[in-house]
């Protein structure tokens, strides 16, 4: 029933394509695979819009100098290397060429197979998913409890992903650009990995000057949007998707990723309405936070796991985002905050025990508590260790100032984040290990891999190859080269 | 949590006249079973919607009670007899009325139900049935979406329930099978995009080719 055709792209390269029945059809566009599926082409569901000189421009400028997986050399966005645009390119799906004929059209990369369920992903009879693209709510909503356990991951695999998007979505941001509809749809998950893609990149919005066709997908639009959709387009009173908009769509998406609900979806009700007017004022001007600490009306009263078992910087920024930004757009988290406080929060996660546990992984925020919060199992084979780092204050000699925590566990590795307080673990920083931390006959021991500089409390240098026998107090330079940080050892 | 999901009621209400005999009742029966088949593999769709087949031929009959898709089981169509069209307008009203959860002091009610009417010809139950699309369009309780499959059906009825009226030319099993899935295309755009803004017209794909919308 299918065929091959071309498609003719605007420099005139010819491409194939499978015309097949009932192509995947989203909100704008349907979409034809590739003979070989390494790439997709996508049309218009409405060709007019295809012809749409504002849209064509935008996606000329979407492709090229908008484009952060190509490198500026080769016609990407300014500022772009080579090896940042391949750590880019992994984490969307970004359209690269403009189809002219038969019509207006892009061609994308295909998903990388890992975005896809196989015939092992389900575990009940009767529900065949091979094929099927891993949206995010088949891992965060109720029918998570159809997918084979071996999907699923674990919660720092979640924390991964929350990372991935948070960057992927700063990275967007800082270049102006506005996604306007990240939702559970647009970004695919895949909790095995710990990775996500951010897809449908064609509706970006640039302020000022591409304006947004979309509103949004249900349960990710910023109430601000919801709200006054009862205005006319072009009415001032009307709020559009942008950047902040893309703030509350994303904090609702990385809520989902490690709690595994929805944030504004409660008890709270409004009776004798329907269901559709409910929604509207629920998810727009009456919106409340389930996890509110002021109003408890929203809140479900079996919140086993809150946004306080994440530790200190999340909580923070949740509360951010659905208390104080709820309804002040200005004062949500910016995508930058996200991903900060979500990799200082990476550092302090440890493995549970418990072997039953599903998670695996939990926030350790309180030594003195440390207890997994999804299977509340308490910590108590071994003694907790946390590296406390400290770098110096500028122009100040010899004052240290606490910056940044660490709980360590057995084989933590150490990376150059540890290590130089100038280093940020972004997509710019080496991934290389540096040292790591082992558990050895009954004492912690720092082994250097190859840090130059290092020192320990006793004033011997450690060259690499070489460990530092870690005490509670101890207090040494993980490096004495510039920038290097101070760290003090506390083990309870 | 799940407390606080509403779902999405979908009655799919299907002509079993005699007409329908032979192989265009196998390709529904096809069309049912790869319409489910396809909501399984949307994940909002498999929470939310919940599904529900209600036959009419000399009677009317509901085969499958409102169920959530993974414990759906199609049922065993057959096509015989007259097409008593009225009657089930009726029983579907009595339906929603009885399975479709409403919004009381303590409970979130269900979305509007999505109803789509498959049918071949005209009721042989005309006043009935005038009475029944009288009402059904007055309740407003459901979005309706009604097709007329083939030569002999006629929309003038149809455009009695519901404004949404698609006409298919013929009632090949292809072009049956294009309207599951067009119907399953709908259910999931539903399914994302409720609540957007309240009062609005149903929003739908564009129907299949060869399918055109009655004015």
């Amino acid at each position: 029933m299918s065929r091959i055709v071309e498609a003719v792209l605007a420099d005139g390269t010819k491409i194939p394509y499978v015309i097949t029945e009932n192509p995947p059809k989203g909100g704008m566009k349907y979409t034809y695979f590739s003979p070989d599926k390494s790439y997709v082409v996508q049309f218009f569901n409405e060709s007019e819009l295809g012809r749409d000189i504002n849209i064509q421009d935008r996606i000329s400028a979407i492709i090229g100098k908008y484009n952060p997986t190509i490198s500026e050399e080769k016609g990407g966005a300014k500022g772009n290397t080579e090896k940042l645009a391949n750590y880019f390119s992994d984490k969307y799906c970004w359209p690269y060429a403009v189809i002219v004929s038969p019509e207006f059209g892009i061609v994308c990369p295909a998903y990388p197979a890992n975005y896809f369920f196989n015939e092992k992903s389900s575990k009940v009879y009767g529900l065949n998913l091979t094929g099927k693209d891993k949206k995010s709510n088949w891992f965060t909503s109720k029918v998570r409890k159809y997918l084979s356990d071996d999907e699923l991951g674990n919660f720092m695999m979640m924390m991964k992903i929350s990372i991935s998007l948070a960057r992927a979505i700063r990275r967007m941001h800082t270049a102006g650009l506005a996604h306007s509809d990240l939702s559970n749809n647009n970004v695919l998950i895949d909790p095995k990995t710990g990775s996500c893609v951010v897809i449908d990149i064609d509706s970006l919005v640039v302020p000022g000057l591409y304006p947004p066709e979309v509103v949004g997908t249900r349960g990710y639009i910023a109430p601000e949007v919801l709200e006054t959709t009862v205005y006319s387009y072009g009415d001032p009173r009307r709020a559009l998707p942008c950047i902040e908009t893309d703030l509350h769509s994303m904090a609702v998406l990385i809520y989902e990723y490690l709690l595994t609900r929805h944030p504004l979806t409660g008890p709270k009700h409004i009776p004798d309405i329907p269901a559709e007017e409910e929604d509207f004022l629920l998810m727009g001007s009456q919106a409340l936070f389930i996890e509110n600490p002021d109003d408890r009306s929203n809140r479900p009263d079996n919140l086993n796991v809150t946004i306080h078992d994440l530790g200190p910087h999340i909580e923070h920024l949740f509360l951010q985002a659905f208390t104080d930004g709820l309804h002040n757009p200005k004062y949500r988290p910016t995508a930058m905050d996200w991903e900060r406080g979500l990799v200082k929060t990476w550092d302090l996660l440890y493995p549970c025990e418990n072997p039953e546990c599903r998670e695996k992984w939990f926030v350790l925020y309180d030594m003195d508590k440390p207890v997994c919060p999804f299977c509340g199992h308490r910590i108590r084979n071994t003694e907790i260790v946390k590296f406390i780092f400290k770098k110096e204050l500028r122009g100040k000699k010899g004052q240290w100032i606490k910056y940044r925590e660490l709980i360590v566990y057995n084989n933590i590795p150490i990376f150059s984040w540890h290590v130089y307080s100038n280093i940020f673990a972004d997509e710019k920083a080496e991934r290389d290990l540096m040292a790591y931390v082992v558990k050895h006959q009954e004492q912690w021991l720092l082994i250097n891999q190859k840090i130059s500089g290092m020192r320990s409390s006793s004033g011997n240098i450690v060259p690499a190859g070489k460990a530092i026998l870690l005490r509670n107090g101890d207090s040494f330079r993980i490096s004495e080269d510039e920038n290097g940080n101070l760290i003090e050892v506390v083990i309870t | 949590m799940s407390d606080f999901i509403r779902r999405l009621p979908v009655y799919l209400l299907l002509d079993c006249s005699g007409s329908m005999h032979g192989e265009r009742i196998e390709a529904v029966k096809q069309g049912v079973k790869s319409l489910v088949a396809e909501l399984k593999g949307d994940p909002q769709a498999l929470e939310t919607a919940y599904i529900s087949v209600i036959t009419f031929s000399s009677t009317a009959k509901q085969e499958a009670a409102l169920t959530e898709l993974m414990l759906f089981k199609e049922p065993e169509l057959k096509a015989s007899g007259a097409t008593m069209f009225g009657r089930a307008l009726s029983l579907l009203m009595d339906c929603i009325n009885t399975e479709v959860r409403k919004s009381t002091e303590t409970q979130k009610g269900d979305w509007r139900p999505l109803v789509f009417i498959l049918t071949d010809g005209a009721p042989s139950d005309v006043e009935d049935f005038k009475k029944c699309a009288e009402q059904l369009k007055q309740m407003k309780v459901a979005n309706i979406i009604a097709c007329a499959a083939g030569a002999d059906a006629d929309t003038k009825y149809l455009k009695m329930i519901t404004d949404n009226v698609l006409m298919m030319n013929s009632l090949s099993s292809g072009d049956l099978a294009q309207f599951f899935a067009w119907v399953s295309g709908s259910i999931k755009m539903t399914s994302k995009s409720i609540d957007a803004k309240p009062g609005q017209a149903l929003e739908l794909p564009p129907p299949p080719q060869g399918f055109q919308i009655v004015p």
